[in-house]
């Protein structure tokens, strides 16, 4: 199942708590407050801090 | 009374006192995992089915129900959830996640979708969820309290909250023993000596009801309801 919209509905970014958008034609979710981008492999979300890149810009 | 474990030599407070004499690492655990994703389901399979079973059909799933399993694995619980229901699947191991999108897919199971998350710290808003289940996974993290912190979390009021896990004994000879091989058991992907007293009292939980389950039955399944 892929990141739909009631998954993005109930996402948020451990680390500031505010919700994240699907970016990178669907393959990141980004969190618009901190601008941690989180990678999508093989449709699972990567959603580990460690593993997120910092991406003023992504879009 | 759910349990009638006298205080033994390692007891004390239930409220402040370790859970275990083991201190694991994520990262010690993942790398655990990242080997065991091949045989887990021969190792771990058909002897922990049946507290699978009875976990599931403790869970009184109505049909749209929102349902979050921490420690998703390979997916072993994939086919017993009805197709009815929503079901989101994280776990922090990425090799046992691809077993267990393997097995979705193959299934063709289109009501579960995956994530790669820690447990102890979710992304998901609070009361996102109608039940959070952790199978054999509270014994496997570092933090057990602060894994069901964020499960009572993410669960909504009403909702409920179901751990399935190996418990320490309440026989005071056998839970010296588990005390004893629980620093091996670890490289197994387990602490054999966790302290159900001590993690129920620490992580704030009420059980509604603890029941033996697995042969034999070292195994407790307790279900909890979110004020």
């Amino acid at each position: 199942m892929p990141v739909d919209a009631e998954l993005l509905e109930i996402l948020a970014c451990p680390n500031c708590k505010t919700p994240v958008t699907l970016v990178k034609n669907g393959t990141a979710l980004r969190c618009g407050q901190c601008h941690r981008v989180y990678p999508i492999k093989d449709d699972i979300p990567v959603m580990l801090i460690d593993e997120a890149t910092i991406e003023p810009e992504a879009g | 009374m759910l349990f009638d474990r006298e205080d033994d030599d390692f007891g004390s407070d239930a409220a402040t006192r370790a859970l275990s004499v083991t201190a694991v690492e994520t990262d010690f655990m993942a790398r655990v995992y990242a080997k065991q994703a091949c045989w887990y389901d021969l190792w771990f399979g058909p002897t922990l089915h049946h507290g699978r079973l009875v976990a599931i059909e403790h869970m009184g799933i109505a049909p749209g129900d929102r349902i979050l399993e921490t420690g998703f694995g390979t997916g072993i619980n994939a086919a017993l959830y009805p197709r009815n229901c929503h079901v989101t699947g994280i776990d922090f191991s990425a090799s046992m996640l691809d077993k267990g999108r393997d097995r979705v897919e193959q299934k063709g199971l289109r009501n579960i979708r995956l994530l790669e998350m820690d447990a102890s710290h979710m992304m998901f808003a609070d009361d996102s969820f109608d039940i959070v289940y952790a199978p054999y996974l509270i014994s496997v993290v570092p933090d057990p309290v602060q894994v069901v912190k964020e499960m009572r979390r993410v669960c909504r009021p009403g909702g409920k909250i179901i751990v399935l896990n190996h418990f320490r004994s309440a026989s005071p000879i056998f839970s010296r023993f588990e005390r004893a091989i629980s620093p091996f058991t670890v490289h197994l992907g387990f602490k054999s000596d966790l302290d159900l007293p001590g993690f129920l009292a620490q992580a704030g939980l009420q059980p509604i009801s603890i029941k033996k389950v697995n042969f034999p039955r070292l195994w407790s399944l307790v279900t909890c309801i979110k004020d």
